[in-house]
């Protein structure tokens, strides 16, 4: 429109890359449970939004911590998330519409953890402020960030080294592996198979809950944040590739440019274009861009 | 459940019924059984239905709006009732959605037979509740949609949804702007720029402002605008795009919890270093009960009703008593809701529960209420409130922060509507 | 409506007699139901008539969405897209057409002929919408075909609050206001609370009837044996994704149908209607109802919308009456997956069983029945939560 349409400017481009780096930490757990278990969970982003309520109580309603609030909201999101796979999605692998039964189950949860939260904090939003070590701004070429912002980016980099290389060199890694690509044959070989699912919805669940805690500073956290984020993590998990963490990454990258350059260019179109990205991609190439986790 | 219901249908068979009947055919027929089943119920309440709304982003606008009505309530309740009869406020949850707002307003009517109607936040809901209750023939009492349309009597404009059924106490979002242009005449900035939420509201201040302005011949342009979707988390890509077209003035109708998020992501981004002036329209609705992000001092804002202005001893009595009951300064919305509830009280005393009889008083009275002495506009039934612009300051002894320096804009609404024409605008002055 | 009462009230004697002969056949309740839903637009209090309109609009959503899914086990989560077609199709029709109506017909008869010309012009827009996106969407299956129906669904609704030319006012959507019609002299509001619902009732009715035309038709019979094995049916000749396709296009009509009446009642055209949430609501109801029974949806949005009204009561609870849903929807599938639907179906064999019993041997042989049904089901249950139906229990 007005502003400049020559090139992306510093801003659009770090903002781009701060949304890029959130969704990918949400993206990733729910590919990796996708990859894993079959299992498409709806209710990834309420417990994404768990996770960013929990680092907002600790932050500023139990203790004044923000990385213990982050450390809690990982391992508190993991551990529902093993109570949700134990109890309602376990008892539903051997059935014949075993996918589209999880997917009604997991989306009944979107439904509860929705109103817990409304009931627990209510519907107005917080803001959680940004721990003081990074509560400064930085300037880059005339538009200034805070330091939050930045130290997220890094951040969802870690993380997608830190897992790349659990699952790539540790033994739970190759069990994972190894079960996501044949089931049946992991469990002859004595792969304790319903133990390993828990595991990975622990560690898919434990990554929503760090990525909603870690963003929780960037955004205003309330009822909403939930539904708004699962359709992103969706269309994300569907262009990458189900099941793909590099495919999660690229997809998470894309959206996050989308969002913050398209107010800036194309205003009528950018919410439009990743769902239209989303329908291409399953039409022409359903397994998405980037192979599956055991390539 | 067994025993009010009755009480109200009673009611409704001695001042209701006969608007109903003539209305709706035999439906009447059915409130006739409902009737003759509750003989012998008593007739001691009045009951208004308040629509507000009170979850999502909007909620603690609900929750300013039922601190001035039960403050009324309790006010005319202790001094004895609406002729002898205690008054009640059935309150409705709108969730800022037309589609629940005609739920609850049917509901309201229908099964709670309330004797008249107030409230309405979201501009979007009023468009779509102010036909309703022109085929209920039921009184409605706006106090906070400031849509120009509502006002507007239909025909006048595609938009237009204003009929005889339908009040509004406080100002409209064009009075509004004719006052922000006359701000920012004295401000005579180079650019302007908006960032408002994504519907009729939004996109309506930004027209009233640049026609406005263009009207009472402003000489500046208006470069770029922003529209994020209602209950956005993250603004900061439209917060980068506006700073991108480095404005001089910005001119913003966020609202509710989306003004809260959107003054912490803006403070983080350097938008008070970079943009001179910052207009917010709805900003002292949100400020006083927002707890997070107040606005920043220095920048300007328009409230629909002034704690301290007019200095009367009316205004100030109100103040004083709501800041002893809550603990903060009334906001706009409970005035608003506090002076609806007064209003009916008026009319009823004056006319009975007759709907036409109430319509006509709040027609041809002239009313009082803390925000001043104003009447009815004939054709719109629009209140005579002035828009109030001033800039927001910190005061020590109300803990809050309130306006300074104000800018009492009371146009005449031919004035209002020669800058429009003058700007070439076929928008209604609402007025 | 009341001209063919004297052979209405011979036929009610003459079904009550047979009814205390022969017992209840389906013909007899459908009748019965009938009668029902005819005076109940006359006697229930005008809100009740009010919430009634919507349950049926939400009943025949949710029904023509289970023609898809329960019958051809294609979980859609972007139907809402075809609500919405319906009522914008409406919507813009009254705004840009009415005028020329007018013209055409007069200004007496115009409101209802506006109407039908829009609900034709609705649906054959729906149709228009469907035939491609069922197309391209039914190459998919499983979670695939929900998620690309999710994002057909939400380019439609991007499409929408972008308010393309003009045409759908952005996020604030489009009133639609039913004007009074008069014909010969007569006047009437097509919205009126009364007609609105007789309206509702007729197009809902005759829908909900040719719906169970088609399942029960050949094609129907096709389409089950697809829900129990794509591959079998494959392997018998059927062209499996040709059916699936002309499904889709058959229930996403409904839908506009559906999409068309609600534009009525809410009096605007809402992109709302577009959004996923919008679709979710019918798989609730059908999960809650019985996807596997042909009445399944209809309980499902009865319980859907009567369980929230009956909340609406207690405020406190009201503002939470998702969760109650949700944990509905989990329960459902884990441990009850024939829904409401099949739970009334086994209460009523289970009826008749205690009947014979007490024929047989009175009140003792009853109540030991009862006993012994009870401690076998409670034994039963811890097997049958791991066994699955899966296909279609009709």
């Amino acid at each position: 429109m007005i502003s400049t349409l020559s090139f992306v400017s510093v801003s659009d481009l770090v903002i781009g890359l701060s949304l890029g780096s959130r969704l990918f930490l949400i993206a990733v757990g729910l590919s990796l449970i996708f990859g894993v278990l079959g299992v498409l969970n709806f209710a990834h982003g309420a417990l994404y939004m768990i996770g960013a309520y929990l680092a907002l109580a600790f932050t500023t309603q139990v203790i004044d911590n923000f990385w213990i609030g982050v450390v809690a909201g990982a391992i508190g999101v993991g551990v529902i998330g093993v109570l949700i796979e134990v109890g309602t999605i376990r008892p539903l692998y051997d059935r014949v519409e075993a996918d589209l039964d999880q997917l009604i189950v997991t989306f009944g949860f979107v439904l509860v953890i929705h109103e817990v939260v409304r009931f627990v904090w209510g519907s107005q939003p917080y803001s959680t402020p940004a721990p003081d070590a990074l509560a400064f701004s930085v300037s880059v070429s005339g538009s200034t960030f805070s330091a939050y912002r930045l130290f997220v980016i890094v951040a969802a980099l870690v993380v997608m080294a830190a897992l790349w290389l659990f699952i790539r060199r540790t033994y739970f890694g190759a069990l994972v592996r190894g079960t996501s690509s044949d089931r049946e044959m992991a469990s002859m070989l004595g792969v304790d198979v319903p133990r390993l699912y828990t595991g990975v919805f622990f560690l898919g669940s434990f990554l929503a809950g760090l990525g909603g805690a870690l963003s929780a500073p960037l955004q205003s956290t309330s009822p909403a944040l939930g539904e708004q984020v699962i359709i992103d993590a969706f269309i994300i998990v569907v262009i990458g590739g189900l099941g793909s963490m590099f495919g999660a990454f690229v997809g998470a990258m894309f959206v996050g440019l989308m969002q913050a350059i398209g107010p800036s260019f194309i205003a009528a179109g950018h919410i439009a274009i990743p769902f239209l990205a989303m329908v291409l991609v399953l039409l022409v190439r359903p397994e998405g861009l980037f192979g599956g986790l055991g390539e | 459940m067994a025993g009010k219901p009755c009480t109200d249908d009673v009611q409704n068979g001695r001042n209701g019924l006969d608007r109903r009947t003539f209305l709706k055919g035999a439906a009447g027929g059915a409130a006739v059984t409902t009737v003759a089943g509750c003989l012998g119920g008593g007739d001691d309440t009045i009951s208004l239905g308040a629509l507000y709304i009170f979850s999502g982003f909007g909620s603690l606008y609900g929750e300013e709006a039922e601190r001035g009505y039960e403050l009324a309530v309790e006010e005319i309740n202790n001094d004895g009732g609406i002729d002898g009869q205690d008054v009640e406020i059935i309150s409705r949850d709108t969730e800022g959605d037309p589609n629940a707002g005609i739920r609850q307003m049917t509901s309201l009517i229908e099964e709670e037979n309330v004797d008249g109607l107030f409230g309405l936040d979201s501009s979007s809901v009023a468009q779509s509740i102010a036909p309703q209750v022109q085929e209920y023939q039921m009184p409605l009492m706006a106090t906070h949609a400031a849509t120009p349309f509502l006002t507007s009597p239909e025909g006048e404009h595609d938009n237009s949804v204003g009929n005889e059924w339908v009040f509004r106490n406080s100002n409209s979002l064009s009075h509004d702007m004719y006052g922000a242009a006359q701000v920012a005449a004295t401000l005579e900035l180079d650019e302007w720029a908006t960032i408002g939420p994504d519907y009729a509201f939004g996109y309506e201040t930004w027209d009233y402002f640049q026609a406005y302005c263009e009207g009472i011949g402003v000489d500046t342009a208006f470069t770029e605008e922003q529209f994020p979707a209602l209950e956005e988390s993250d603004y900061s890509p439209y917060i980068s795009s506006i700073l991108d077209a480095e404005p001089d003035g910005v001119i913003t109708p966020l609202w509710g919890s989306d003004l809260t998020t959107f003054l912490g992501q803006a403070e983080q981004s350097g938008w008070f270093d970079e943009i001179e002036y910052t207009l917010f329209s709805v900003g002292m609705g949100t400020d006083l009960p927002a707890d997070g992000s107040p606005l920043p001092e220095g920048e300007l804002a328009s409230t629909r009703y002034d704690p301290f202005e007019p200095d009367t001893e009316e205004n100030n009595e109100f103040r004083e008593t709501y800041v002893e009951e809550y603990d903060t300064l009334p906001t706009y919305n409970a005035e608003g809701a506090y002076r609806a509830v007064y209003l009916y009280r008026n009319a009823i005393e004056e006319a009975g529960t007759n709907a036409d009889e109430i319509r006509s008083t709040f027609e041809e009275s002239e009313h009082t209420g803390p925000v001043g002495e104003y009447a009815f506009a004939p054709e719109t039934n629009q209140a005579t409130v002035p828009a109030i612009w001033g800039e927001v300051s910190y005061d020590d002894e109300y803990e809050s922060n309130v306006l300074d320096s104000l800018e009492v804009s009371d146009p005449s609404p031919e004035e209002m509507q020669q800058a429009l024409e003058d700007a070439g605008s076929d928008l209604p002055t609402g007025v | 409506m009341s001209t063919h009462d004297d052979s209405v009230t011979s036929r009610i004697g003459e079904f009550t007699r047979d009814a205390v002969r022969n017992g209840w056949t389906r013909e007899r309740c459908v009748v019965l139901l009938s009668l029902g839903l005819l005076l109940f637009g006359v006697v229930a209090p005008s809100f009740q008539i009010y919430l009634f309109t919507e349950f049926l609009i939400i009943a025949l959503f949710a029904l023509a969405f289970n023609l898809l899914y329960g019958y051809t086990g294609l979980l859609s989560f972007g139907h809402a897209m075809f609500l919405a077609g319906g009522s914008y199709g409406l919507a813009i029709f009254l705004q840009e057409s009415e005028p020329y109506v007018s013209n055409v017909v007069g200004a007496g008869p115009a409101p209802l002929v506006s109407w039908v010309l829009g609900a034709v012009f609705a649906v054959s827009l729906v149709i228009a919408m469907a035939v491609p996106i069922g197309w391209l969407s039914v190459r998919l299956e499983e979670i695939y075909f929900a998620l690309i129906t999710l994002a057909f669904g939400m380019l439609v609704y991007s499409v929408i609050i972008q308010n393309p030319q003009g045409l759908t006012a952005g996020s604030d959507g489009i009133n639609v206001l039913l004007g009074v019609t008069e014909i010969g002299g007569a006047e009437f509001r097509l919205g009126d609370r009364q007609i609105y619902y007789y309206l509702t009732l007729g197009i809902v009715g005759a829908s909900t009837y040719g719906i169970w035309r088609i399942v029960n038709s050949p094609f129907g019979t096709i389409c089950k044996s697809i829900r129990e094995s794509p591959e079998r049916a494959a392997a018998l000749g059927v062209d499996v994704r040709f059916h699936r396709w002309m499904t889709f296009i058959v229930s996403a009509a409904f839908v506009g149908i559906a999409g068309v009446l609600i534009a009525g009642l809410s009096n605007v055209a809402s992109p709302y209607h577009a959004h996923w949430s919008e679709s979710a609501t019918a798989v609730v109801a059908t999960v809650i109802g019985g996807a596997t029974y042909f009445a399944g949806p209809i309980i499902g949005a009865f319980v859907y919308l009567y369980a929230r009204w009956g909340i609406s009561r207690y405020p406190a609870l009201e503002a939470h009456w998702e969760f109650f849903m949700g944990v509905l929807i989990i329960l459902v599938v884990l441990y009850f997956k024939v829904g409401a639907a099949g739970g009334l179906y086994m209460l009523r064999t289970w009826l008749l069983d205690v009947q014979a019993a007490y024929r047989r041997g009175g009140a003792n042989a009853a109540v030991g029945f009862v006993r012994e049904s009870a401690t076998n089901k409670l034994r039963r249950d811890s097997d049958a939560s791991e066994s699955d139906t899966g296909g279609v229990e009709r």
